[in-house]
């Protein structure tokens, strides 16, 4: 402990310097501990809505996720009823997606153009992803029954074909045989996903009108909800055993490819960004040491002529890092949090990613293992700088240090 | 060891330095043995090699000839790590500069040779009581060292020196900085205190009134002891008059 309190006040020594220090080491943990923040919040958003979009698990045949088909529903899950009730009785599943994944030309009688369609199951659908799905104009499919088959189309595909709520259109595609059919529908929506690219070509349909358009009972995948995200890495194999044999079970994880890309990008940036700001922070560290360990050259003569040894001073010096460095890091964290808790209240909008037409708003995650994390490496490197500027100092001859002026 | 084992004996210390292009040879064969209790003053002009001698004596420089026998044990051969170990045990070191570490106060100044010798707490406190006692600054003991005038502050390093109870005390020059009142009044506290502990004292001045106040005086003149020194062996020990 009294080793403790001499590097303490030795901290306290040249207050000027050492706030300067402490202050740096500070903003540098603000910085990182920020970043770290925003992008754990941009992963978790994008997470969540990849997940959302895609099912927590998605239980498909083996071989739709193997191979390409070579005609629509090659891979199609044959008895989903059968399949539908087996999964429904597992404790964690909520909801079951079922989807059809079709593509074809949607006409609207002067032009055609190329639709990616998707029969959905209206009223799971939109119960989960209703709130996030952005209607432009009308409204929702619903699984009442209707003379003509209703769709939806992404807007900038209404903006195309000229249509609005109430429209008709004809869609055009292959059947499971091969065969070209054709079926007119009515608008009864436009929505926005956010990403331009797919509202140019996004349709969504319900499940019985693709089947009849394809002309099959299948379905091509089933999105499964569980009752938290969490829970998916955990059930995965629970559940693709459920399904049974010829069923492969994914998590969302391997369906974003979003998430993965952009993950990948913000963990080089910031990684790169964090990496520079935290040797910079060791610079100062370094600096400071430096010159406080050679303004106090004749003391450490004195002090190893009165029996120190070597390591016992550099364990001083090495504590005077961590001190200058944790203290710096506490700062840091405490403004850290701050900010993190200013930006919550603030509501200030991020613009939108690349390839995508709506922003987010600015929020960093506040994660106390990052936060204990970041301290706790900040203190280390200090403590590690700390040591390595003063080995050499504390190895100097004494008779040359007690002469140094 | 015998009563008479001298506290040190250094036999044929020679210490050549590089300066430039030529060589200086700052310790020529210089021999001196100290029993316990001894007070013993160097002369000489500057350069003369008394600080050489004395950084020998002390543990903290490495001749390049010689043998040096601490309580009769040779300890010529040992590696830096045993030598601070034999400092901070047996020999304590008094500055023409103090050299007090100023973040501690006066207690913790004192307190520090203790520490390092790791005993208790306790027994720490009671020793440095005893020894602010002996050097008259009790009321400073929380002080720190820059509150102290130059006199007080080597009253402090030379309890600092005494506190572990050493066999040797390494004295260069310390009254240099002081006026000769003050100058007085810690060599006569030096003596005391050595006397009194048992400890042998090596002391460099250049000041011959200091040099009279110790029990035996030898001088120096370019690396060399002279055999001829005119204060050798003083008969009665000389206390302030
Ligand atoms: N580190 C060194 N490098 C080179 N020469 C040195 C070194 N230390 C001492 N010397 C030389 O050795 C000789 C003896 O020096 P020393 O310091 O022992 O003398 P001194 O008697 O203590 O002098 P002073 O009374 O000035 O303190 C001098 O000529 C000095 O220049
Ligand atoms: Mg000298």
């Amino acid at each position: 402990m009294k080793w403790f309190k001499f590097a303490v006040l030795n901290t306290l020594r040249n207050r000027r310097r050492s706030a300067t220090t402490l202050l740096i080491a500070a903003l540098g943990t603000a910085a990182i501990l920020l970043a770290a923040g925003f992008a754990e919040y941009t992963y978790q958003g994008l997470a969540e809505s990849a997940a959302r979009d895609a099912g927590h698990l998605v239980v498909a045949r083996s071989d739709y996720f193997q191979h390409e088909e070579d005609t629509p529903l090659q891979y199609g899950i044959d008895n989903y009823p059968a399949l539908r009730s087996r999964l429904l009785a597992d404790p964690d599943v909520r909801y079951l997606l079922p989807r059809i994944q079709f593509s074809g030309l949607v006409s609207n009688g002067d032009k055609s153009v190329i639709m990616m369609a998707t029969g959905i199951d209206p009223d799971s659908e939109f119960l989960i992803k209703g709130p996030f799905l952005n209607m432009k104009e009308g409204s929702l499919l619903s699984s009442a029954k209707s003379d003509t088959p209703q769709i939806l189309v992404g807007e900038a595909l209404a903006k195309t074909l000229k249509v609005h709520p109430g429209s008709g259109l004809t869609l055009l595609a292959s059947t499971t045989d091969g065969a070209l059919n054709a079926l007119d529908v009515q608008v009864r929506g436009t929505f926005s996903t956010g990403v331009p690219e797919y509202d140019k070509r996004a349709l969504y349909t319900d499940l019985e009108t693709a089947q009849r358009m394809l002309v099959t009972q299948k379905i091509s995948q089933l999105g499964v909800y569980l009752s938290d995200m969490k829970l998916a890495d955990d059930d995965r194999a629970r559940i693709e055993a459920t399904a049974g044999k010829g069923f492969t079970t994914q998590t969302w994880r391997d369906q974003a490819f979003f998430y993965k890309s952009v993950r990948e990008l913000y963990n080089r940036i910031f990684g790169a960004l964090g990496g520079i700001i935290a040797i910079i922070v060791l610079f100062v560290i370094a600096n400071a040491m430096s010159m406080s360990i050679i303004e106090r050259t004749r003391e450490i003569g004195t002090l190893r002529a009165l029996g120190t040894l070597p390591q016992q001073l550099t364990r001083i010096f090495a504590m005077e890092g961590a001190v200058l460095g944790g203290a710096g890091a506490l700062v840091g964290a405490v403004l850290a949090l701050i900010v993190s808790v200013i930006l919550l209240y603030a509501g200030i909008q991020m613009p939108p990613p690349p390839g995508r037409s709506v922003g987010y708003p600015l929020s960093v995650s506040i994660n106390p293992l990052i936060y204990a994390l970041v301290v706790l490496g900040v203190v280390v490197l200090a403590t590690l700088c700390a040591t390595l500027v003063s080995r050499r100092s504390a190895r100097k001859p004494i008779v040359e240090a007690l002469n140094h002026v | 060891m015998s009563e008479h084992t001298p506290v040190i004996s250094l036999q044929g210390m020679s210490k050549a330095y590089n300066m430039g292009e030529g060589r200086v040879q700052a310790l020529s064969d210089a021999s001196l043995a100290l029993p316990p209790g001894e007070m013993l003053a160097l002369t000489g002009p500057s350069g003369s090699g008394k600080s050489t001698l004395l950084n020998i004596a002390g543990l903290i420089d490495t001749p390049d000839t010689g043998r040096y026998l601490l309580d009769g044990e040779d300890v010529s051969q040992l590696d830096e790590t045993c030598r601070t170990l034999l400092r901070r045990n047996a020999i304590g070191f008094i500055f023409q500069g103090f050299n007090l570490v100023p973040v501690m106060s006066v207690a913790d100044n004192i307190d520090y040779p203790l520490f390092l010798a790791g005993i208790n707490a306790g027994e720490r406190k009671r020793r440095v009581a005893e020894m602010l006692e002996k050097v008259g600054l009790r009321e400073q003991a929380q002080r720190r060292p820059d509150a102290l005038s130059g006199g007080q502050r080597q009253r402090v390093a030379v309890a600092r020196a005494l506190v572990k109870w050493p066999r040797l005390v390494i004295a260069d020059e310390p009254t240099a900085n002081l006026d000769s009142h003050t100058a007085d009044q810690v060599i006569t506290l030096i003596r005391e205190l050595c006397h009194a502990e048992g400890a042998a004292c090596l002391v460099a001045t250049h000041d011959d009134r200091l040099s009279t106040r110790c029990d035996r005086v030898l001088a120096m003149r370019d690396g060399y002891i002279l055999p001829d020194a005119p204060f050798t062996h003083l008969a009665a020990p000389a206390v302030a008059a």
